[in-house]
């Protein structure tokens, strides 16, 4: 298992956020998490790293964590490149004088022409399009060879072409890596993701075949999760 | 006439006050700029009058002469840097209350203890608004001293400060301390403003930290060229304050500091090219 969440609860002050979650996650397995706003879904995120305390329950992570955020919650006026971005996400790796080995940029190197950021490597990270600045985020978080992906909205307001490179390299790191893919773009996942986790203050596990059977039925305005049931249950 | 000035052995020293200076004003103030902590430094560098005012009144009407004020100055940035950092740790929803509050808490705590002190209206000046023409050899090498330990440690640390300033979720994942980390680089700025509060004084000190830093942002969309460009604004234009106040008989404190805001203005609207190199293959 490479996330275990036990009967978690979680509040800020008064206000509940995520109430007895329990999540297993098998190592390889490609999630879809969605929700509506405020839900909690970048909050199981943080949970996840360990940047949020639970009010109660555990949440137990194997191997190391990569985490692209939100484009959009990033300072795009700061005074940084491309390329010394992407090298941030192998800080772990860094010296003592914190310069980088060969072998660390090359790698380096060649997430940039994965992601087709080769030409943009000097580029400074504010001067980016939305799309690419989010490539750049995906590959500083690739750089540290995490063995669990998490992806805050990655897709959201940025071009189809972005989208595009974005969803490939996920393709391809399917089955290698545990993937968590928070979204609100229920019809760009479906097909690929393997489960699909809807938050909601609760937590509830779906099949992808289950969420299209729902909506296929007319019922977009009813709730995919019902609220007395069980928050672990794997439909179908 | 600046230069009959010149031979002034005051003059000489202050000028080479104002060269030291450009080294925690242009490295630190980048990382005060970028990180957007402005406020925070604003708020150091006015509680610094408490600890100056409690180590001016024990020298003065207490009888510890041998206690300098400026350990007063020391130990009061590096208290309000710590308090200031567990709160944005800890308590970021009242962040800037507290910053509100350490900032005009220091400074009561100053002037009453210097209206406790005799004859010191002048000591109070100088404090406030600094007064470079007193600055005797021996500042110039405990400014030196202050210099090397900030850019030993800058040296040291710039990576981690670059992914703190940046995106400190990212740094706590790449194994960086980063609670550890952010106290230590309040504590580099607290020791910064001491440095430069002697040359302009605990008011005026944020603008020598702020405005270079911020110019240099105008140039370049790298940090350790803006860095170094941010250091030789300072070098330039506090020492052309200098000259002017020597010519005009303005204080000196105040005339940098307009001087310096007078050529951000002047900047601002102006398109430039930016510089940049590229030491990544």
């Amino acid at each position: 298992m490479t996330i275990a969440i036990e009967s978690l609860f979680f509040s800020y002050g008064r206000t509940n956020i995520l109430e007895n979650v329990r999540l297993l996650v098998e190592k390889g397995e490609f999630i879809g998490i969605m929700g509506p706003n405020g839900g909690g879904k970048t909050t199981l995120l943080k949970l996840i790293m360990g940047f949020l305390e639970p009010s109660l329950g555990t949440v137990v992570t194997e191997g190391v964590i990569g985490y692209v955020p939100q484009v959009q919650n990033t300072d795009r006026d700061f005074p940084i490149c491309v390329s010394e971005l992407i090298l941030l996400g192998a800080l772990s790796e860094a010296s003592i004088w914190g310069t980088f080995s060969p072998l660390i940029k090359k790698r380096a190197e060649s997430l940039m022409e994965r992601l087709n950021l080769t030409q943009h490597k000097h580029t400074m990270f504010g001067q980016l399009s939305g799309g690419l600045a989010q490539r750049a985020l995906l590959a500083r978080a690739l750089l540290s060879d995490p063995d669990i992906l998490l992806l805050d909205e990655p897709t959201a307001n940025i071009d189809p072409i972005s989208a595009q490179v974005i969803f490939e390299i996920l393709e391809d790191l399917k089955g290698k890596k545990t993937i968590l893919l928070v979204t609100h773009d229920l019809n760009t996942i479906i097909h690929r993701v393997e489960r699909v986790i809807c938050v909601k203050g609760r937590v509830s596990s779906f099949l992808p075949k289950d969420v299209c059977e729902h909506f296929a039925m007319g019922l977009y305005h009813s709730p995919l999760m019902a609220p007395c049931e069980n928050p672990f249950t794997v439909r179908g | 006439m600046l230069f009959t000035f010149l031979d002034n052995v005051f003059v000489q020293m202050a000028f080479f006050a104002c060269l030291l200076a450009s080294i925690p004003s242009g490295v630190v103030g980048s990382f005060v700029v970028v990180k957007r902590i402005s406020f925070i430094a604003g708020s150091i560098s006015h509680s610094v009058l408490g600890g100056m005012g409690f180590c001016l009144w024990l020298q003065r009407a207490q009888g510890f002469y041998w206690l300098d004020p400026i350990w007063g100055a020391f130990f009061s940035a590096i208290g309000s840097a710590l308090i200031l950092g567990w709160v944005h740790l800890n308590y970021r929803q009242r962040e800037d209350a507290i910053i509100a509050a350490i900032w005009s808490t220091g400074m009561a705590i100053g002037v009453i203890f210097i209206s406790f002190t005799p004859g010191t209206n002048v000591e109070l000046m100088n404090v406030l608004f600094g007064n470079i023409l007193w600055i005797q050899n021996s500042d110039l090498v405990q400014l030196a001293l202050l210099n090397g330990a900030i850019l030993a440690i800058i040296v040291l640390y710039y990576r981690k400060f670059l992914a703190l300033c940046f995106d400190d979720e990212q740094a706590r994942l790449q194994g960086v301390k980063v609670q550890r980390l952010y106290l230590l680089f309040l504590s580099l700025v607290a020791l910064s403003i001491v440095l430069l509060m002697q040359i302009i004084g605990t008011i005026l000190v944020i603008a020598m930290l702020t405005i270079p830093a911020t110019l240099a942002g105008l140039f370049t969309h790298r940090l350790q060229i803006m860095m170094v460009l941010a250091c030789v604004f300072t070098a330039f234009f506090s020492t052309l304050g200098l000259a002017v106040s020597v010519v005009l008989n303005w204080p000196p404190a105040a005339t940098i500091t307009l001087i310096l805001a007078g050529s951000y203005v002047l900047f601002l609207p102006m398109k430039k090219k930016k510089i940049s190199f590229h030491p990544f293959p």
